[in-house]
């Protein structure tokens, strides 16, 4: 299986604040957060398709979630709209801020046939301390 | 029907104040301004709506408000948060709930532009108006900020597109700079695109500063920026009537948090010698610079502040949201207007998910879903009216537009309730 490093910067979008005044749990919110953009070269890299499952994991924990393409990513760079998908995989670590680090993470990617969890599941992970 | 006319939206800390809204038999039927965030917003304000509950069961208003003073009243350590997505007024009891409990207020603001404010207390600010920036900038610098994600009207309204009493040509008469890690829709929108390497902001922001002063740069780039490029955007800043730099979570996110912004205040500092230069942080939720006034007005000190020796101590990394919960501290806590269990670090989250929380908001959201008690409230500038305070500082009164359901309280009413029981409980007078 082909595996790649990346750095994950997280943000807002469009679609993911649209999403959210639908409500959290909406289909729009879902679709609009679980999911990791990649550019073009590491989605190559990868081997997959438009919307193929990646597997994110950093030392702060692992996620499943959908891909997409990016052309504005040059290579090694992740865009991780914010949301609780993301947030899977961050530190709490503030280093004496109060800020975590949302932007900047260091990440391994791989492809991945699990199922993305729902909103559903990571709340239930949280209950459970997954 | 009834036609509302310059009504506030409350989403972004843009606090756009023109929209039109159609209502038709309690029901708002038409936005006419608004963006595709704020139209959601408006059309969407009645689905997936909370329910009164205890521990998942039915429960009255009443019976969840006991339930809640009862829940803060015998903590040792509460934690108080959220409060940008309300009004001041609710604002203003969440803080006096803190002080009445000796718990801990902290607001979003600690994980958006908490690292600004840290910076900004050191360094200080130079200010303005939104609508100075209309009338006068001439020269305007996007940094670690996409509004065309995140702030969808600030280039039509305010900073790019509009005509100004000094830019009579508008969007032609400015020159817009857009610097980012990645390639956003900034770069189609911007005169000029600065790619920055990831985590390499401070030092680009060190170099242009140096540029800006007259030292020779050395490095034949910096933080992936040509040095020609670098000297080529400092004589440009230098050459503005007036410039403003609008910098974003870019910047507070990344390594380095409130050293960038140091570093954001120190270029501006240097070109006021040359000519008028600001800066304004993109300020996320509408109210997010509300709650940092209210908790300055009232404790002295913006966010992160702790009452547990019944006066007001400040201190980020330590009162701050994440760090309470991830270590463990925060022995229960109210949530208002925030969804900290979708916005925080899962290891924070976890902490959050054992510990018996009281969540007042207007949507089922992650934290309802890991509340004890969840009261529903009236959603502040749709069915509660209310001051919000925008991105610039400029104060805004929200309108209430549709009735919320009946019997459904505002945040602040709820708060107020709460705070009462816990006066009572506590055995003192209210």
């Amino acid at each position: 299986m082909p595996k790649i490093d990346v750095t994950i910067i997280s943000g807002r979008t469009a679609e993911q604040g649209a999403g959210l005044e639908e409500g959290k749990t909406s289909e729009r919110y879902a679709q609009s957060t679980s999911l990791i953009e990649l550019s073009p070269a590491d989605a190559e890299a990868l081997g997959i398709d438009e919307g193929g499952t990646v597997k994110v994991t950093t030392p702060h924990g692992v996620v499943v979630v959908h891909s997409k393409r990016s052309e504005g990513l040059e290579e090694g760079l992740a865009f991780f709209p914010y949301g609780p998908w993301a947030n899977q995989v961050f530190g709490a670590s503030t280093y004496g801020t109060g800020m975590p680090l949302y932007k900047g993470v260091e990440a391994e990617i791989e492809p991945s046939g699990e199922d993305v969890p729902s909103l559903e599941d990571i709340v239930d992970g949280f209950r459970s301390g997954s | 029907m009834v036609e509302h006319s310059d009504v506030v939206c409350p989403f972004c800390g843009c606090l756009c104040d023109d929209l039109e809204l159609t209502v038709e038999g309690g029901e708002i039927t038409g936005v006419k301004n608004a963006c595709a965030i704020s139209r959601s917003k408006f059309m969407n304000h009645g689905e997936n709506r909370l329910r009164l509950a205890i521990d998942g069961k039915e429960a009255s208003l009443e019976g969840a408000i006991e339930e809640a003073a009862g829940i803060l009243g015998d903590a040792k350590r509460p934690l108080v948060y959220g409060l940008s997505s309300t009004d001041c007024g609710a604002i203003g009891r969440a803080v006096e709930l803190a002080e009445v409990l000796g718990g801990v207020v902290d607001n979003t603001s600690s994980v958006c532009h908490g690292p600004t404010i840290l910076a900004l207390q050191q360094v200080g600010e130079s200010k303005t108006t939104l609508g100075e920036v209309k009338n006068r900038a001439d020269l305007v610098v996007f940094w670690g900020s996409n509004p065309t994600e995140s702030h969808l009207r600030h280039l039509i309204r305010y900073s790019a597109m509009p005509k100004g009493m000094y830019v009579p040509e508008g969007r032609k008469g400015r020159h817009i700079v857009a610097v980012d890690v990645r390639e956003t829709r900034m770069k189609r929108v911007a005169d000029e695109f600065v790619k920055v390497d990831q985590g390499g902001d401070f030092e680009l922001l060190l170099a242009l500063r140096a540029a800006v002063r007259g030292v020779k740069i050395k490095a034949e780039s910096v933080s992936g920026v040509p040095r020609e490029r670098i000297m080529e955007l400092a004589r440009r800043m230098k050459g503005a009537k007036m410039g403003i730099v609008f910098f974003g979570l870019g910047l507070t996110q990344s390594e380095g948090r409130h050293m960038n912004i140091d570093a954001a205040v120190g270029l501006v500092s240097e070109l006021n010698h040359h000519t008028k230069f600001l800066l304004t942080p993109m300020r996320g939720h509408y109210n997010v610079a509300g709650a940092n006034s209210v908790t300055t007005w009232q404790t002295g000190y913006p966010y992160a502040v702790d009452f547990a020796r019944g006066y007001p101590r400040y201190n980020p990394g330590e009162y701050t949201s994440v760090d309470l919960l991830a270590k463990g501290e925060a022995d229960a806590a109210i949530i208002i207007a925030s969804d900290p269990a979708a916005t925080f670090p899962a290891e924070a989250v976890r902490h959050l998910a054992k510990i018996p929380v009281v969540t007042l908001d207007q949507k089922v959201t992650p934290t309802t879903m890991l509340s004890r008690v969840t009261i529903p409230v009236a959603t502040a500038g749709v069915e509660a009216e209310g001051t919000a305070y925008r991105m610039d500082g400029v104060a805004l009164r929200m309108s209430k537009v549709v009735e919320p359901e009946e019997g459904m309280l505002s945040d602040e009413a709820v708060l107020e309730a709460i705070i009462e029981r816990v006066r009572a409980l506590k055995g003192e007078v209210g």
